[in-house]
């Protein structure tokens, strides 16, 4: 199994708060790593450094070997990278479809040929498939912000999906989404996979969404790595729990 | 657009076609200044209403480019490679005054590009050599295409009225290309469309540059319309008014500086009925314009008939058929 991503010694500090320390890690290609972990310790700060959000101070990431560290989010996506955000992030005024449409048309074509193009970057068959697939079908002309918390969740994870990355980052997919909902996402997601063998990474608070959908998970706690290992190890794990409920 | 928008788009364009026959000269004067303001209001909706990208240039631009006509048919060029100059010029430096908005946004960005629109006054007004100065440039000759000349009033409305229509088809379809919807995503969400791979500099500076190209071309309209300009034509006052169109007509639709135009021209001129009052009146109505309605007008027409559009569908639909989204 090859390496997706290679993160290696990162380090991230805002003024004297180191919040990645020296995290190294590595995904294997179709792998779904879960990285858990108090709210404060990091997981969205390494995200954004692993994304180019955020430049770290420090280490380095590789996708597919290829040297990452410093590259602007939208070449790291055209590079097939592409993520969800914690707080939800849709284009409100822009209908469903027209969210997904935009999340693929960028990764093909220049400038000049999406100007003079079809309208639909000749993306509407793609969009209608997402649609169809996360299941947004009555949904697809309506305005992204006047659907539901948990709707808009799941087209944020369409939109992660259009262009076919390699590897999805989700940053809390499953935050402030009902049950129902929860395990409509987490069925999708697994689904995802399966078809398209993409590699993810999963930050999530939701133990038994990660139970679930992950197959290795690591722990971060104080801007460190503290464990790494299965699922079910890792909810027995003493230092985990330790993190989680304080000594 | 729906069959209500399109008639409405018609019978406007029919209006617009035969409105100078009824009206005279001062009259034609006044529908002509506003085809040549809607094309300086459409650059700016799209930086602003579009894009999201707040500036008080606009103004300057129209003044860029009617003093790059002026001056380039006093040389003996002629008004089509004026006309182009103008448009280039003004779309290679809005395409530098986007720089600064790529790392300040909003009221930053604001102070930024009114300080532009000020060194833009000075430089006309200072430049002597080049612009001579506060007295300005005087007979701007009207121009002529394969014997059809445009120095009547009429002739120049519907060479404005021309040249608004093409101008408009090509920003329209702009807008509905994937370039309009990169511009939406600009201004909803810049980072989120950062990482679903857009260049969003390259697209904030391209949002610059053509609403400042089309700026350039209203002024190089502007110049032989009223064929004598000066530094104060251009000064804060002018990009503030287009800035009025923008928003009074409705930031982001299409049509918002058509309609918003049309009030920032003529509807000062019809309150002169109410004397000296006319400005106050005016002011009054824009503060009470933007209390009640800040999207303008196209976006309370657009509430109006959603809501009408949403009484008349029956009620159970939402019951009946419902999103469903789990199943």
């Amino acid at each position: 199994m090859s390496a997706v991503l290679e993160v290696s010694n990162l380090r991230k500090s805002f003024g004297g708060i180191v919040a990645v320390n020296d995290v190294s890690f590595t995904v294997h290609e179709s792998e779904i790593l879960g990285i858990v972990g108090p709210n404060g310790s990091g997981k969205s700060t390494l995200f954004n450094c692993v994304l180019g959000q955020l430049q770290p101070n420090g280490g380095e990431v590789r996708i597919d070997g290829k040297r990452t560290t410093g590259m602007r989010p939208c070449d790291l996506n055209r590079l097939g990278v592409s993520r969800t955000f914690q707080l939800l992030q849709v284009f409100p005024q822009l209908s469903v479809r027209d969210n997904l449409i935009l999340a693929g048309q960028e990764h093909q074509g220049s400038m000049l040929s999406r100007l003079i193009g079809p309208a639909d970057a000749g993306l509407g068959v793609t969009a209608d498939r997402m649609i169809a697939f996360f299941q947004l079908n009555a949904l697809a002309h309506e305005p992204a912000g006047t659907l539901s918390y948990g709707q808009q969740k799941l087209l944020d994870a369409a939109m992660a999906f259009t262009a076919g990355p390699r590897l999805v980052l989700l940053d809390e997919p499953a935050g402030g989404v009902n049950l129902t909902m929860l395990t409509h996402l987490r069925e999708r997601l697994a689904a995802y996979h399966a078809e398209r063998k993409a590699t993810f990474v999963v930050i999530e608070h939701q133990m038994e969404f990660v139970m679930a959908l992950c197959t290795r998970v690591l722990v971060l706690a104080e801007g460190r790595v503290i464990a790494e290992g299965a699922p079910n190890d890792i909810r027995r794990n003493p230092i985990v729990i330790d993190a989680y409920l304080g000594p | 657009m729906n069959r209500a928008g399109a008639t409405v788009v018609v019978a406007a364009a029919i209006l617009a076609v035969s409105a100078p026959f009824f009206l005279k000269p001062f009259g034609i004067f006044m529908i002509s200044m506003w085809a040549v303001l809607t094309i300086a209001a459409i650059g700016l909706n799209l930086t602003l209403g579009y894009a999201g990208q707040v500036s008080l240039a606009q103004g300057a631009f129209v003044g860029i480019g009617a003093y790059t006509v002026a001056l380039l048919m006093q040389a003996g060029y002629p008004f089509a490679l004026a006309f182009v100059a103008a448009g280039g010029l003004c779309f290679a430096i809005g395409w530098i005054l986007g720089y600064p908005a790529l790392r300040v946004q909003h009221h930053y960005l604001a102070f930024v590009t009114l300080a532009f629109t000020t060194l833009v006054f000075l430089v006309l007004r200072n430049e002597q050599w080049l612009t001579n100065g506060i007295y300005g440039i005087n007979d701007i000759a009207r121009p002529a295409f394969f014997g059809w000349s445009t120095g009547g009033a009429l002739n120049f409305y519907f060479f404005s009225l021309g040249t608004l229509a093409v101008l408009s088809l090509a920003t329209w379809w702009m807008l509905r290309s994937p370039w309009g919807r990169a511009f939406v995503a600009l201004r909803e969400n810049p980072i989120r469309a950062l990482s679903l791979g857009l260049d969003t500099r390259r697209y904030t500076l391209m949002a610059f540059a053509i609403g400042s190209c089309l700026g350039g071309l209203a002024g190089a309209l502007y110049a032989p319309l009223v064929q004598f300009i000066e530094p104060g034509s251009f000064a804060l006052g002018m990009s503030f008014n287009l800035l009025l169109m923008v928003i009074v007509g409705g930031s982001g639709y299409f049509f918002g500086p058509f309609v918003g135009a049309l009030v920032a021209v003529l509807l000062p001129e019809w309150m002169r009925i109410a004397q000296g009052y006319y400005l106050i009146v005016y002011a009054g109505l824009v503060m009470a314009m933007m209390a009640f309605c800040p999207s303008g007008i196209l976006g309370l027409i657009d509430r109006l008939s959603k809501a009408v559009f949403r009484s008349r569908r029956a009620a159970p639909a939402l019951g009946a058929e419902g999103p469903g989204i789990v199943s």
